[in-house]
């Protein structure tokens, strides 16, 4: 018994795979996949309210006097691994600085107990706080991925977006930068 | 010099071009001997590539700065066998050693099909050709390698450090052989498509090509996992990364295609399928390469990327859109006679199996394109990272792995299920004391449900397998009365194919065991102050200090750390370091690693603390079992050793016949 071709529905899905997958390619190049624009730089920062992971504090990002350091991570991302030390290293120096700052760490998409015992894998001090389920900070914040930090001013604006891992120079300069404003 | 290697290149091309439409000309006026020019033409070809690889590996080896390549991926002070493995250290030089050794296998395929596939054997080769063809195009216009620079630097700018490790000499090329391996069943299911011959000759003929192109792969992924665990220094071994990917997914069509050519060749079935998995095979290769160095996509560790981009996507389209139109073409002749007569059967295990590679590989495609897909869509710029595949992966893992213990042992065409009780029984039963037994040395690690499913599925597998085995070894021993061990042999010897894929699968387990490993690894930020012992699992650490020795062209400075077992026996001296290459503005991790059966210990030196060197921190890892995983590979060579030598009898017999008929007739045309 013949079959008509493109009766097939084989054919049809083969086909439009097919286009689908090359179009979306040649879309490719028309972006540049390390360019991620954040239309918040110089705006105010999206306020939200978290409670600490291990404790009860709560804390309101407009209410922070100094600039803050805010970084985005989760347990199961491999690039905050290698940053984790970088930051809590940072978050030391500022008790002894003169000028300290806020070191601000939100986990997306993260369960309470993998970023519990991440935090204490890295010996992680400073202040912790779990996205509500709905991610809805990270929305605000228009996260991409993970780790992204934002580097606020003391007046609430957002001054600079980094994506991938922090090193020391590049906390030690957005600091500077932070302060010179 | 680097002129000569060019223009060595560029006859190549003319010859692959020659390559491609000659034969179809051949064909046409039924004039063989200019199939035979093209065999000449292969030699050739081969030969002009193999000078300007030398070109290239001289310039490499006396540091030839005049060559913008050897500049960008070498130095001076770079040892000999790092000069050497820089070949395809990068975009243009891995491009080149593709394209030599894509000429050495249409050379082979050139002479040694030309009696036995006869009939396909014109177009087969016509599509070799084509795609070296393209290659070449790819190669001279848009990468050359051997592209000369007017002012001569003193020095290269060296090779990227984290490429200096052993598993770089054997990982990329690896994963190359693999890659282009496909390309010739690719090509003999095209010309069968071509000329209309759509027996299973194909699938019989290339059935070692297709054995060793998937060994390659899997010892490619195998050797870029071990890589990433000792040099990338965060102590895993997968990331889901997309460079990874690119490799993974020809890997999982590859292996459905490599089962499922098993069914076309007992059954007579699913031959519109086989042809589909190796278009998309050998598709995924291109798409593999194409995303890794188009740039297109965010990756932590695209070493190289270039403007080659829209030419291979191009080439993409070109391979992708003719193959397909071919298959519809011939669809009508390609549906098979056959129907399943049973649900439980190897057959549909086969097939069970055969959905589920594809739909991992089309997770991790979409995974891994997903975020091209939503802007291009909705504008928006998004990631995917590693918990969507491992969310919707695992469980599909999962029931690989339990496919992987039943697929061997229910007959073809129909069971019953008292065999399956017979074949089943104590393995299942068997599996869950041995899991609790796991559990419970395990107890006091984290709760862990992926390990413990993967724990019960290994063991279930393992058992089938030995239970198999056993016996028919006691039915073989009771028959003919003779020892165990003969009897052994004898079962072994009576089906050697089916044990080297049963050994296959045992390589299989391990991987599956080293990734359950994982999920009881521990991880600790720990700070050693000198001389102050730390305890760690069951190890105990101590901070001797810090030391800086040279290492080849870098200088290392290391933790020395002494490592005891918690009898205070002294076990080894481990040195995390950080090395400074000149070249690099970063130092980069190097890992102490010592390696036991059950576990390693990890060790990333991540701060000293203070300046007096007195106290440093150490990132440590206990990882279980991931040495198993690489076990996997010596396993892999022995089972596809086993398989390749054995031959389908029908194919042997039918080589023999065409090979005999063949060459009289050249007699008689010679002698008349």
């Amino acid at each position: 018994m013949k079959k008509i071709l493109w009766k097939r529905p084989g054919f049809w899905i083969s086909w439009a795979s097919i286009a689908g997958l090359i179009a979306v390619f040649a879309f490719g190049f028309s972006t540049d996949p390390k360019k991620v624009p954040s239309p918040l730089i110089g705006k105010s920062a999206p306020d939200f309210v978290v409670r600490q992971l291990d404790g009860n504090q709560e804390i309101r990002l407009s209410q922070i006097k100094t600039p803050v350091v805010l970084n985005f991570w989760a347990s199961w991302c491999v690039e905050c691994r290698g940053e984790a030390h970088v930051l809590e290293a940072f978050h030391q120096k500022q008790k002894t600085s003169d000028k300290p700052l806020t070191v601000l760490g939100i986990s997306i998409q993260d369960s309470e107990e993998n970023a519990r015992a991440f935090a204490r894998q890295f010996g992680k001090t400073y202040f912790l706080a779990l996205d509500d389920p709905s991610g809805s900070i990270a929305m605000d914040y228009g996260i991409y991925g993970v780790p992204e930090t934002f580097f606020i001013d003391a007046e609430g604006n957002i001054r600079h977006k980094q994506i991938g891992g922090v090193t020391a120079t590049l906390l030690n300069q957005q600091k500077e930068i932070l302060f010179s404003l | 010099m680097s002129d000569l290697g060019t223009i060595a290149l560029m006859c190549s091309l003319a010859l692959s071009l020659y390559g491609t439409a000659v034969p179809h000309l051949g064909v046409r006026s039924n004039n063989w001997n200019l199939v035979r020019s093209v065999q000449h033409a292969s030699i050739l070809s081969f030969l002009l590539i193999t000078l300007a690889s030398a070109v290239l590996l001289e310039a490499l080896v006396s540091n030839d700065f005049s060559i913008q390549y050897v500049w960008g991926h070498s130095s001076r002070d770079l040892p000999l066998f790092y000069k050497i493995t820089s070949f395809w250290g990068g975009l243009e030089g891995s491009l080149l050693f593709w394209v030599l050794v894509q000429s050495f296998f249409i050379m082979i395929v050139a002479f040694r099909y030309q009696y036995t596939n006869r009939e396909i054997i014109p177009y087969v080769l016509a599509t070799l050709n084509g795609i070296m063809s393209f290659l070449l195009v790819l190669l001279i216009v848009w990468s050359n390698p051997l592209e000369s620079q007017a002012v001569i630097p003193q020095d290269g700018r060296g090779l990227n450090p984290l490429l200096q490790h052993p598993a770089m000499a054997i990982h990329p090329p690896s994963l190359y052989l693999g890659f282009i391996g496909f390309s010739i069943p690719f090509a003999f299911a095209m010309g069968g498509m071509m000329r209309g011959i759509l027996d299973n000759e194909w699938v019989l003929t290339t059935r070692r090509w297709t054995l060793l192109s998937w060994y390659f792969l899997s010892a490619g992924l195998i050797l870029g996992g071990q890589w990433a665990y000792e040099e990338l220094g965060w102590g895993g071994f997968w990331a889901w990364d997309p460079v990874e990917n690119a490799a993974l997914m020809p890997w999982l069509t590859g292996t459905a295609f490599l089962h499922s050519v098993m069914i076309q060749e007992k059954r007579n079935m699913l031959k519109i399928w086989n042809i589909v998995l190796i278009i998309l095979t050998y598709g995924l290769t291109i798409i593999g390469t194409f995303l890794t160095r188009s740039g297109i996509i965010n990756s932590v560790h695209s070493f190289t990327q270039s403007d080659i981009g829209p030419a291979f996507l191009v080439f993409l389209a070109i391979i992708l859109v003719l193959a397909f139109g071919l298959l519809f073409k011939r669809i009508q002749m390609l549906e098979s006679e056959h129907r399943m007569e049973s649900v439980l059967c190897r057959e549909n295990a086969f097939l069970a199996q055969n959905v589920l590679f594809v739909s991992i590989a089309f997770t991790v495609l979409l995974g891994t394109t997903f975020p091209l897909l939503a802007e291009a869509v909705r504008g928006t710029k998004l990631s995917i990272q590693a918990p969507f595949f491992n969310t919707v992966t695992a469980p599909m893992g999962y029931a690989l792995l339990l496919l992987m213990g039943v697929g061997t042992l229910i007959p073809w065409r129909r069971t019953s299920m008292e065999t399956l009780k017979k074949n089943f029984a104590w393995p299942f039963l068997l599996a869950f004391p041995v899991t609790a037994l796991i559990a419970y040395g395990l107890q006091d690690q984290l709760w862990s449900w992926g390990g413990y499913i993967i724990f019960w599925l290994s063991f279930f597998v393992f058992a089938t397998m030995v239970n198999e085995l056993f016996r028919l070894v006691r039915i073989r021993s009771s028959q003919s009365e003779n020892s165990a061990t003969l009897a052994f042999l004898q079962v072994i010897r009576r089906n050697y194919r089916r044990y080297g894929g049963i050994l296959i699968h045992f390589g299989a387990v391990l991987i599956f065991l080293g990734i359950a490993g994982k999920f009881f690894s521990l991880e600790r930020d720990l700070t050693l102050i000198k001389d102050q012992p730390q305890t760690i699992g069951s190890y105990q650490l101590i901070f001797r200090g810090v030391r800086e020795f040279p290492v080849e062209n870098a200088t290392h400075r290391a933790a020395n750390v002494e490592v005891l077992d918690h009898n205070g026996t002294r076990l080894q001296f481990l040195n995390p370091a950080k090395s400074f290459y000149p070249t690099q503005p970063q130092p980069l991790t190097e890992v102490g690693l010592r390696r036991s059966f059950w576990e390693d210990l990890y060790l990333i030196f991540s701060s000293e603390n203070g300046e007096s060197g007195e106290s440093v921190t150490l990132r440590v890892f206990i990882n279980p079992l991931v040495g198993w995983a690489w076990m996997a590979l010596p396993v892999f060579t022995l089972g596809i050793a086993i398989c390749f030598l054995y031959r389908p009898g029908r194919l042997v017999a039918r080589e023999t016949i065409l090979k005999e008929r063949f060459k009289a007739a050249e007699q008689t045309m010679m002698t008349s």
